[in-house]
């Protein structure tokens, strides 16, 4: 009977074995459709060329927060791509998921590319918008996406508070003031940055975008450059949008070599051309001088610098009762 | 007086110009005024749309993520959004009929019964545990007949823990609410119930085959009446493996087409005070005992089973055989042995309207609708079966009493099965039981097997 039994379980271990089949789900957020469609065909490519595999890689795309409340609730990402640190770690401490120390595994804090945050304004630029004091003016209408489920919306707010904190010689309650006045110019809140370039862009609402400098871009190879220009502030923030495989879930779906390969490619000279291509602001100095017509110079700050790194800043301002809920009224 | 006359049309052309400057610069005022009302307004009839709009995306994604409530013909179901919380009510209610004919005065076999009477909950937590409990208050005494958890890893790998059907006869394994007769066949004297116990089991290759392996309390021969206890130190094994290798196939011929092998071990199951080890009695398709062991008799000793299974389905037909060899050894307080008693049965079907016939139940096209020219789905089944007990149990009356037991028993079943819709069906059978007593020693008056069994059967059913 032992071998009966022992038949049987090497009989249902090679099936799992056998039933396998290489797919992956990357949770990402808003912007970065177009990226991970360039970057996946080159994966499969990559991957079909290094072990005879196909690999299937399927994305999900949304407000960050949102996207990584969705891996908490059970949605198997085997790998995230997404807005900032913070939600990864929500992923690390509510779902336990990954571990805590994740940004460690991959180089420069596990992001392989970097962005910032730009003015999308329309042609000719009627209300002459050229850095975030116009922005608070009187009259001014502006789109931005809802902090509570956009990390883009996040690095949004913060680029705005740090170069009122700059102006104000670091006087909070100024700082506080500056945004306040913002919020107030803001007339609809979505809940990722595609909502908000569809509110700008095809909508037709607000004099100024405040977006994803990839996302800016877009918009222009999207719906004409006659139609919108970049404008690009005098500061802004150096936003990171980190990656991790998700480590059980991987497991899991027996992806956890895969998906270590997937995010360590993004670290490839062809992953970086891909991530530069479409607008993001790549790691590799080489690829990043090759791409320096893409992006505007701007001073950019950190958030580990300016704000005390993603945990303090997301309950100082973005927990509930937090600054963004003090200044913010519907 | 000319040149007054000039100055006047002088004075009267610049007062006119203006006037007509003041009021065009007036005008063009009021147009930008108004168009700017315009701008302002536009982009509040816009904000107002997007609004509309972006709270209809929550909507949609709120109402992904709401708990589902959804009753019909599977049930009551109430799930969360995500899935991974399902609470689940079903039901079996069965009201039999038995009508016994030429039965030499057998008291008490006729009339209506509540075969089964069972409210099913089910259900699944954490996404990956499923549950069951479902008891029966049918029959003359409530019974729990499933309580059980499993852990889905894959379809490959679920751990299953509890109490719930023994995985070796393949027409016992069949859905109580979707058999082809009233009663099982025969064959399903000699495989164990429902037991208590832990077993792995899954599907394979996308369900080309499937398997089940466990650890059991250790049944007896088929007992209708479970327990929920045991406390012997040895334990049984039982194990299925089934094959549908064109399950997944476009051969037509063969899709339908599945075989295996059930089997059982105990290496030893002493009686204690509250049982023998050994089957309370067979019985046939009527119910009624035609084999018991003597008073005194008890399992002593290794028990085995094996049962070679196959079926068939293709369009309307449906075909059903197993073979079941049951192994004990007995003692009684002078003597043992080891007795090998064996039981076949073969049935078919045919659904009369056409539908597809398979072995998880019939789904009319039509449902009962006289008004719209609804009948529902019709089905002819048949039945053969026998059931050989050991001849050493009888030698000497060692071990059963041939004046009182039969050798063996065969049957044979006809009926037609009425199917309303999928929660209501109709059966009607007739089915004739002869038995062979051990050597040719008559069988006394009043004993079941005295006389062959005919019985007709009658059922009305509520399943969801």
């Amino acid at each position: 009977m032992k071998n009966f039994l022992n038949i049987f379980l090497l009989l249902a271990i090679a099936a799992t074995v056998q039933a396998k089949e290489i797919k992956l789900l990357n949770v990402s957020y808003d912007p970065t459709r177009e990226l991970y469609v360039d970057y996946n065909a080159a994966f499969a490519k990559h991957w079909k060329a290094k072990t005879g595999d196909d690999v299937n890689i399927s994305q999900s795309h949304g407000g960050s927060g949102k996207q990584a409340q969705s891996v908490i609730n059970g949605l198997e990402a085997d790998v995230v791509t997404l807005a900032l640190a913070y939600d990864i770690d929500a992923i690390a401490t509510q779902a336990r998921l990954l571990p805590a120390d994740w940004q460690k595994r991959l180089p420069n804090n596990s992001t392989p590319y970097t962005s910032t945050i730009v003015f999308l304004v329309r042609k000719g630029n009627p209300k002459n918008i050229k850095d975030w004091d116009d922005i608070v003016k009187k009259g001014v209408s502006v789109v931005v996406p809802n902090p509570k489920t956009s990390g883009g919306a996040r690095w949004a707010y913060l680029a705005a508070y740090a170069y009122a904190l700059e102006k104000n010689n670091h006087d909070d309650s100024a700082a506080r003031g500056f945004i306040k006045q913002l919020y107030k110019n803001v007339p609809v809140l979505d809940s990722g940055a595609r909502g908000s370039t569809v509110t700008f862009a095809q909508r037709g609402i607000g004099d100024v975008l405040l977006a994803w400098e990839n996302e800016a871009h877009l918009a222009l190879k999207e719906f004409g450059a006659d139609k919108f220009d970049i404008v690009t502030p005098s500061l802004s923030i150096l936003a990171e949008p980190p990656v991790s495989v998700v480590d059980k879930n991987a497991k899991r779906h027996h992806t956890t070599e895969v998906a270590g390969e997937y995010l360590k490619y993004l670290y490839s000279d062809e992953g970086q051309e891909i991530a530069a291509r479409n607008f993001y602001r790549p790691r590799n100095e080489a690829v990043a001088a090759k791409y320096a017509a893409n992006f505007n110079q701007v001073k950019l700050v950190g958030i580990d610098q300016e704000f005390g790194g993603w945990t303090k800043a997301q309950q100082t301002h973005f927990a509930d009762g937090g600054v963004f809920d003090q200044i913010f009224q519907p | 007086m000319h040149k007054m006359k000039l100055n006047w049309k002088l004075i009267a052309g610049i007062v006119g110009a203006q006037l007509a400057f003041n009021a065009l610069g007036a005008n063009d005022l009021e147009v930008e005024q108004l168009k700017k009302q315009l701008q302002e307004l536009d982009q509040k009839v816009r904000i107002l749309e997007r609004e509309r709009e972006i709270d209809g995306e929550a909507a949609v994604a709120k109402a992904a993520t709401a708990p589902k409530i959804s009753l019909g013909a599977s049930g009551f179901n109430l799930s969360s959004g995500d899935s991974n919380f399902v609470a689940q009510l079903h039901g079996l209610v069965q009201l039999d009929s038995r009508s016994f004919f030429n039965d030499g005065g057998l008291n008490g076999n006729d009339g209506f019964l509540l075969r089964r009477a069972r409210p099913i909950f089910s259900g699944t937590v954490f996404r990956d545990f499923d549950f069951n409990f479902t008891p029966d208050f049918g029959n003359t005494t409530v019974q729990i007949q499933d309580a059980w958890v499993s852990y889905r890893y894959s379809p490959e790998l679920q751990l299953q823990a509890g109490k719930f059907k023994s995985p070796v006869g393949l027409e016992h394994l069949q859905v109580d609410s979707v058999t082809s007769f009233n009663e099982r066949s025969l064959v399903t004297d000699l495989v164990p119930n429902r037991d208590l116990g832990v077993q792995l089991k899954g599907d394979l290759f996308n369900g080309a085959a499937s398997y089940a392996v466990g650890v059991f309390n250790g049944g007896t021969d088929y007992n209708g009446t479970t327990v929920n206890n045991s406390f012997q130190d040895d334990k049984g094994f039982a194990g299925r493996l089934f094959f549908q290798p064109w399950k997944n196939t476009d051969v037509n011929g063969l899709r339908g087409l599945g075989f295996g092998v059930g089997a059982s071990y105990i290496a030893n199951h002493p009686a204690t005070a509250s049982s023998t080890g050994l089957t309370p009695g067979y019985t046939t398709d009527g119910q009624q005992k035609f084999f018991t062991y003597t008073n005194g008799v008890n399992a002593a000793g290794a028990g085995w089973r094996i049962s070679p299974q196959a079926n068939y389905y293709y369009g309307p037909f449906g075909l059903l055989a197993e073979y079941v060899i049951s192994d004990q050894q007995v003692a009684s307080k002078t003597q043992s042995a080891d007795l090998q008693n064996t039981a076949w049965e073969i049935s078919g079907s045919w659904l009369l309207t056409g539908e597809d016939a398979s072995y998880a139940g019939v789904t009319p096209r039509h449902v009962f609708d006289p008004r719209t020219g609804g009948w529902g789905a019709w089905q002819l089944v048949a039945r053969v079966g026998e059931l050989d007990v050991d001849s050493k149990a009888f030698i000497g009356g060692a071990f059963a009493d041939p004046k009182k037991n039969a050798n063996s028993a065969t049957a044979w079943s006809v009926g037609l099965n009425w199917y309303l819709n999928k929660n209501i069906r109709a059966n009607l059978s007739y089915s004739h039981t002869t038995f062979a007593s051990y050597a040719g020693i008559p069988i006394s008056a009043g004993s079941v097997p005295y006389q062959s069994e005919d019985v007709l059967f009658s059922r009305v059913q509520l399943a969801f």
